[in-house]
């Protein structure tokens, strides 16, 4: 079984502050997105699970149905497992309606004027984000102990929640912590990924330009995004021939 | 209620409970703001969690990385009877290097045990260590009470293995508590699922420690920092031991010369004595022979005169330290040339692994059990006695350790 536990502006320098041994394992490093004028999430797992950069294709859908974005399986590198489990991934079987909603109360938060508005929208935006959070873990758990050849769980939960309480320090670290207590349940061989990292824009969240990586069984260095897909294909390769072994 | 703040350190194995308790003992007086606490319980209710007092050090670690309200090494908290200091070391080395060098000394550590697990290897080192370090007293608590039902037997077995053991070491337990952090059981409030035991929770044991009148009751140790001769001679220094006053007859090391103080001298004042910590001027009956690094003392209890001694040292030069090399030694004002003639254990301050016996050199981030034979008398005590005149740095171009006196040798 191949796990990747996918999230979303998981950031390099939180990783470190915090301590979060789970998530860090034995080797782990920034990505390089330098290829992309825009640190976009769409455009970034989009390219992950192709291992082509798609920002032009991507980006030509348009700012609204670019969220809609659904790449068929074939040009995956989920197309060479058997019997993958692919849990909320942007760009691929993401809950449309649920980031949709999250958008939306974003826009909103910034759109109303009183500071009580605003309140009660983050309110609304941290409960959703929170609970979704839960269900994906949920989700994800469960497929772990099922009989899978590929996990991949995608986390929203700190690029949700960063955006608007990024200078919350004791609610980001309390989600990071979450984080790695989740990495380490998960019982093989894991690697961690973010699409993009996060830095202060005041009090909030801005992507930085930057994501983060790690394995228990391999440096990778500082890998572009597109190169996950040769790598994943590769460890297929190498479980197939255990397979056959045993 | 007391001014002088109790220094604590807590150790154990990591996965003991040291932050569920300082959590909890931070919470249980009242030393975190009640929203602070309404928010954690909050965010840990909206990730689907039980409320856990080891995530209030996590906000205090916050604070800390921010340097908003808490000191890089220190925790406050306060109660009934005084002021609280916990001293935290991200690990080992920093702990070490904190207290060998003076940077932050404890005056009471507490060693923290998971009543299921019983006593680790990483128990034992730390109780070594502080043994290393001059602490002679502890408090045990054998934590997670309720994983063993509050069991009287469980804890007398884990607390009979580790008294062993500190014995072994030269180390006295002051008390040992069965308590639950997470519960609160017997840390601050008495425990009614502990029936059985009869002794003080953990802050009434820690508030019995007397540190007020430790300092005041001490012998006097007044160390020479200078002399001003102007219409009067008047020695300045420190009092870093005891309390010295007006008409005390004192002896002056290491002439052993002995006088009277005539007066104490500070601007615009006039004082009848001065207490441990003070700076302070003082003239004498008798013009005593006095420099710099001379200490006045009250006989007949006063520091040694010697050339030799044993310590603990921590190394913190990368260029290590060798048996034979002269080397500056600085002991509070006196400063002279010393060596180290031997080299009795050396551990690696990180693993807390034995490097070896009889060793030949100290490399950078190692503790070690030394001899150190200087060129000419220097006025000392063991560390436990005097902590100013039992604390040493050695100086080639810069420190290159840090050191506590163990024990004089005549």
């Amino acid at each position: 079984m191949i796990v990747i536990f996918a999230i979303d502006a998981l950031e390099y320098n939180l990783v470190e502050q915090f301590n979060c041994t789970y998530l860090k394992q034995n080797y782990y490093g920034k990505t390089n997105i330098s290829e992309f004028s825009e640190p976009r999430t769409m455009v970034l797992w989009g390219s992950f699970m192709t291992g082509k950069n798609l920002e032009a294709e991507i980006l030509a859908k348009g700012d609204k149905e670019m969220w809609n974005t659904r790449i068929d399986r074939n040009r995956t590198f989920f197309s060479r497992f058997t019997h993958p489990s692919v849990i909320d991934l942007p760009g691929y079987n993401y809950d449309l309606r649920e980031h949709e909603r999250e958008r939306e109360l974003l826009k909103q938060y910034f759109d109303v004027g009183t500071p009580v508005e605003k309140e009660l929208v983050k309110k609304e935006y941290n409960a959703r984000a929170f609970e979704f959070h839960q269900k994906i873990k949920n989700e994800f758990i469960t497929a772990l102990g099922q009989n899978h050849d590929l996990i991949l769980g995608y986390f929203s939960i700190a690029d949700v929640i960063g955006h608007l309480n990024f200078s919350n320090s004791t609610l980001m670290r309390m989600i990071y912590r979450d984080l790695d207590e989740i990495a380490g349940a998960i019982p093989v061989p894991y690697i961690v990924l973010s699409d993009h990292g996060m830095e202060p824009l005041g009090a909030f969240g801005d992507h930085s330009r930057y994501g983060f990586w790690s394995s228990s069984e391999q440096d990778l260095g500082n890998p572009k995004i597109t190169d996950f897909f040769e790598i994943m294909v590769s460890k297929n390769n190498s479980q197939g021939l255990q397979g056959d072994h045993s | 209620m007391e001014d002088i703040p109790l220094k604590l350190v807590i150790t154990g194995h990591v996965d003991h409970g040291k932050s569920t308790l300082i959590g909890r003992l931070l919470f249980d007086t009242g030393s975190i703001p009640e929203d602070k606490i309404a928010e954690i319980r909050q965010i840990c209710s909206a990730l689907g969690k039980e409320f856990e007092f080891g995530y209030i050090l996590d906000n205090l670690e916050e604070e800390r990385d921010q340097g908003i309200t808490i000191d890089t090494t220190q925790i406050f908290f306060t109660s009934k009877k005084r002021p609280y200091v916990i001293i935290d070391a991200p690990g080992h080395v920093e702990f070490i290097k904190n207290m060998i060098t003076g940077a932050s000394q404890a005056d009471a550590a507490v060693i923290i045990i998971d009543a299921e697990e019983g006593v680790r290897e990483q128990t034992k080192r730390h109780a070594f260590i502080l043994g290393m370090l001059g602490i002679r007293k502890v408090i045990v608590l054998i934590n997670k009470m309720d994983r063993v039902g509050y069991d009287q037997k469980r804890f007398t077995s884990v607390k009979k293995a580790f008294m062993d053991f500190l014995n072994e070491i030269g180390l006295d337990a002051v008390h040992s508590i069965p308590i639950s952090a997470s519960n609160g059981d017997n840390v601050a409030t008495k425990s009614a699922s502990i029936s059985w035991y009869n002794g003080p929770t953990f802050l009434e044991a820690l508030d019995s420690f007397d540190v007020q009148s430790t300092f005041q009751k001490a012998p006097i140790r007044f160390v020479v920092q200078d002399i001003y001769n102007f219409s009067r001679r008047i020695i300045v220094g420190k009092v870093v031991s005891g309390t010295i006053r007006q008409n005390d007859t004192v002896t002056v090391l290491p002439s052993g010369e002995k006088t009277q103080v005539r007066s104490l001298e500070e601007y615009l004042k006039n004082p009848d004595f001065a207490e441990t910590g003070k700076c302070i001027g003082i003239t004498t009956a008798d013009k005593v022979f006095c420099d710099r690094g001379y200490v006045f003392s009250d006989p007949p209890d006063m520091p040694a005169v010697t050339r030799q001694f044993k310590a603990n040292i921590f190394w913190m030069d990368t260029i290590p330290g060798k048996k034979g090399l002269p080397i500056i030694f600085r002991c509070s004002t006196q400063e002279i040339y010393s060596k180290i003639t031997a080299i009795h254990t050396v551990i690696n301050s990180s693993s807390l692994e034995l490097m070896g016996l009889d060793m030949d050199e100290i490399k950078n981030r190692e503790v070690a059990q030394v001899t150190i034979t200087t060129e000419n008398p220097v006025i000392i005590e063991p560390y436990t006695k005097t902590p100013e005149l039992g604390r040493f740095v050695l100086v080639r171009d810069n420190v290159s350790a840090g050191g506590i006196i163990t024990e004089v040798l005549l």
